[in-house]
């Protein structure tokens, strides 16, 4: 895949500089220079391969900023790293948003932190920073705010026309599952555009890890993502380790995908207690609850916390796991297995929630690299997208397990996928358990005071609700240079106006439950 | 001559004063056992404990809640259409209390039998959809007026196969009088669930959809338009929308026994312990819906009395019609 690429790249596109990088230490497989001027022919170009955009962000290096556009194939591995070079003083760049829908947003979070204008772009305003700011908050230097942008970084409320009236969703509703707010264009009932407003849970903390140390960074992940603190704590440490190049005991990998899909399974149970709370049903909300409640026991036993973990540690865990947490497991394991047939007679056969659910949303198959969405949402649709499988990471390689795939991604599909998923890791749950090596938890020699070696490196994990990837930019110094998050909701939470668009607004709370979107995730 | 016309008026006031009276008191301690019944039906079908410190078995809870609301400040929105939004509430109630006035609790014990009680019933709790809709106007806020449409556009949808259906038990007995319907049904063979059995099916459907609980509950569906009509609304002026929510209840409840229960009918125990008994039943199997069952969409919810109930409905009519004229 990776050589077709290449080939590609080299027939299609001559003039521009590509280099193969080494995927155990990078995490990416190509990497490509592309100019302001051929940058849009190389994007164009990877559309119609079939990749989709996974990131789009700036790194300020100082003399120059660097834009990076990952892109990704959806049928094997070939994560194609692409930069783009510009200058620090205005600093501009064609927008791809009318290519990669997705774009719309990262363009406008690169405008806000970077101060880079994106030409043609359709609304390059306040994606985060409501409040507004007078300086480029992630630029190294201190440079305010230009005129131009205070105009174009104003929040400006649609403007009411005839027959129509905006209502908005949030951020106090209690269908919104935190503070997402979304300005709804009614006719009547019907849904004539979504426009989602994010911020309100804005934390800054790419912004924070540079100003602390990678230990010090450690417990900030798990505040991102209240349901999967554990996938969120992996992901960051997983790029560390990287980055420094250790490598990890064997059991402690085994326990890592333990702990990570007993956190999976919580997750997606709260998810579809919240979701039949949006269709109306409250009960199986408290049914999950009573099973949850069990993997937070388990989880507290080994990390200590119940919701926002910190349990891994650069090259191990932080402690071993005893008896109690195997045999709790395995208790849970057998107890969940007969919990799911319930579910099942209470939720998935019933007439309403199926009328409720079945075709209702549907996200198309060739749309979906657009949104650059992932997790169930993809899935859902029938693309077997999951990095569990794709990029192995922690013990998964060894784990024997099918991706679950829907077939027209529609909400039901997105429902299923999940329920499945918990019987997917389930498996995983008790084929790591029964397989689990003795040995050492810890790497030997893993330094107190983290200095990685000048580079960067790329780390992608499946959370329970996508690809989340952490991007970290290291100058040998103690503290990241730069650390970018790649979250699934955000680009899930994309496909929200193209989907509700034309729908009543019973369908739209339950597209925007099916979604699974953690607001904090999104805001960072 | 007029002397007797105002004997018999003046007679009537008092009957109906000393009858409303009793009604009032039986409504307002229903709905505090209703409301306590409602938390306990649905703490223990969703594996809580439900309310159980105050009071034996949490059973002054209701009592405590009440106290709370009164004392709770009256918020009155700054741009809401006042007039309208003050009458809200108050309106909400009264057509809930006139319709207790034709149901037969025992025999003999009725405030007053009107030869036309359910039309007296339909023609009043009809009323309620009036309340929902100008608070919901009056509030000035797009969830009740969301809520408020969506309520008129429902009632009326569901109105129909309800009065269809009560015109098939209405064929059977010859009479719209609550009290002559009852008395059809001497013997638990004679109750018109056996003999109706489609009717009641349809009657009970719609008396859920007529009363906006769950599976029908878009008025107020909490995931979508926050609190529907009466999101605006605080304390006392809540309450009243609470209260008249189960008095719905209860109403729909008597009613569906008298029409099809038997209504007082039963052996050995009093009738009216009969009566209350499957009147609390009918509430108990609502509440069991409310607790299992997602929300319909709008749509759906209207084709489903437009295209299946109505015709449904009609059916069992000229069939009830045709076996009566050849029988």
């Amino acid at each position: 895949m990776v050589k077709q690429m290449l080939e590609h790249i080299k027939a299609e596109l001559p003039d521009i500089h590509v280099a193969e990088a080494s995927y155990p230490e990078r995490g990416y497989h190509l990497a490509l220079e592309a100019g302001k001027d051929n940058l849009l022919k190389v994007v164009k170009s990877f559309y119609e391969r079939g990749l989709c955009l996974e990131d789009l962000f700036c790194v300020d290096y100082g003399d120059y900023l660097e834009l990076v556009y990952f892109f990704n194939a959806y049928t094997g591995l070939s994560r194609i790293k692409t930069t783009v070079k510009l200058e620090p003083d205005k600093p501009s760049v064609p927008t791809i948003s009318e290519i990669y829908p997705i774009a719309h947003w990262y363009e406008r979070e690169v405008h806000e932190f970077y101060g880079v204008y994106f030409e043609n772009h359709p609304n390059l305003t306040y994606l985060f920073l409501h409040d507004g700011i007078d300086c480029y908050p992630l630029r190294k230097n201190r440079v305010p705010v230009s005129e131009d942008d205070k105009q174009l970084l104003t929040f400006h409320d649609p403007a009411p026309e005839e027959d129509t009236f905006s209502i908005n969703l949030g951020p106090q509703h209690p269908s919104t599952h935190g503070v997402l707010r979304v300005i709804l264009k009614m006719d009547g009932e019907y849904i004539l555009s979504a426009d989602p407003v994010l911020g309100y849970l804005h934390r800054m903390h790419e912004k924070m890890a540079e100003n602390r140390s990678y230990t010090q960074f450690l417990p900030n992940p798990s505040r991102m993502d209240y349901l999967s603190g554990l996938n969120f704590n992996l992901a960051h440490v997983a790029a560390v380790e990287r980055l420094c190049g250790i490598a990890v005991p064997e059991r402690a990998q085994y326990i890592r995908t333990i702990s990570c899909e007993l956190n999976r399974i919580s997750s997606h149970i709260f998810w579809m207690g919240a979701f039949l709370g949006d269709l109306g049903g409250l009960t199986p909300f408290l049914y999950g609850f009573d099973d949850r409640e069990n993997i937070l026991d388990i989880l507290e036993g080994i990390t200590g916390s119940m919701i926002t973990y910190c349990y891994f540690r650069f090259g191990g865990l932080y402690n071993d796991v005893d008896d109690r947490f195997i045999d709790a497991t395995r208790a849970f394991v057998a107890r969940m297995w007969k919990r799911l047939p319930m579910y099942e007679k209470l939720v998935t056969k019933n007439v309403i929630f199926i009328n409720r659910a079945k075709g209702v949303g549907i996200l198309e198959r060739d749309k979906v690299r657009g949104f650059g969405c992932s997790g169930p949402v993809i899935r859902g649709t029938g693309i077997p997208f999951d990095m569990r499988k794709i990029e192995p990471y922690a013990a998964y390689g060894d784990m024997d397990f099918d991706v679950v795939t829907g077939e027209n991604g529609d909400t039901m599909d997105r429902y299923l996928v999940r329920m499945k998923e918990i019987e997917t890791s389930l498996r995983i749950i008790s084929s790591a358990i029964d397989k689990l090596p003795s040995g050492p938890f810890n790497a030997e020699k893993v330094p107190k005071k983290l200095k990685p070696p000048k580079g960067d490196a790329y780390h992608v994990v499946e959370s329970p609700r996508g690809q989340l990837g952490v991007y970290i930019v290291s100058d040998e110094s103690d503290r990241p240079y730069r650390m970018r998050w790649r979250v699934p909701s955000y680009s899930n939470l994309m496909t929200f106006p193209y989907l509700s668009k034309g729908m009543l607004i019973a369908d739209a709370i339950a597209i925007l439950g099916s979604l699974d979107l953690i607001i904090p995730e999104i805001d960072r | 001559m007029i002397d007797q016309i105002i004997n018999i008026i003046g007679m009537l006031n008092i009957r109906i004063i000393l009858g409303l009276g009793g009604v009032l008191t039986l409504v307002t301690i229903s709905t505090l056992i209703l409301t306590w019944a409602e938390r306990k039906v649905a703490g223990h079908m969703q594996l809580r404990i439900a309310p159980k410190e105050v009071g034996p078995f949490g059973l002054i809870q209701p009592v405590a809640d009440a106290i709370k609301l009164i004392g709770k400040e009256l918020l009155t929105p700054r741009d809401v259409e006042k007039p309208l939004y003050l009458l809200g509430p108050i309106l909400i109630f009264v057509p809930v209390l006139i319709s207790f006035v034709v149901i037969p609790f025992d025999a003999g014990l009725q405030v007053m039998d009107i030869n036309v009680g359910i039309l007296v019933i339909l023609a009043f709790s009809s009323l309620t959809v009036l309340s929902i809709l100008i608070s919901g106007w009056g509030s000035n806020n797009k969830y009740s007026l969301i809520g408020s449409v969506r309520s008129v556009a429902q009632n009326i949808a569901y109105e129909i196969p309800l009065l269809l259906s009560i015109l098939a038990v209405v064929f059977m007995s010859n009479s719209f009088s609550m009290k002559e319907i009852a008395e059809a049904q001497k013997g638990i063979l004679h109750w018109y669930v056996f003999r109706q059995p489609l009717a009641f099916l349809i009657f009970f459907i719609a008396c859920v959809a007529e009363t906006n609980r769950t599976p029908f509950d878009l008025p107020e569906g909490e995931s979508e338009l926050v609190a529907g009509f009466h999101t605006e609304y605080s304390g006392m002026r809540f309450a009243l929308f609470f209260l008249a929510e189960y008095t719905n209840l209860v109403i729909v409840s008597a009613v569906a026994t008298t029409l099809f229960l038997g209504g007082y009918d039963g052996p050995v125990l009093p009738g009216i312990i009969w009566f209350f008994a499957k009147t609390y039943f009918l509430v108990f199997v609502i509440m069991w819906f409310r607790w299992t069952f997602p929300r319909v969409r709008f749509d759906q919810l209207l084709n489903f009395s437009w295209k299946i109930l109505m015709p449904l409905s009609f059916f069992n009519l000229i069939a009830t019609g045709a076996l009566l004229k050849l029988i």
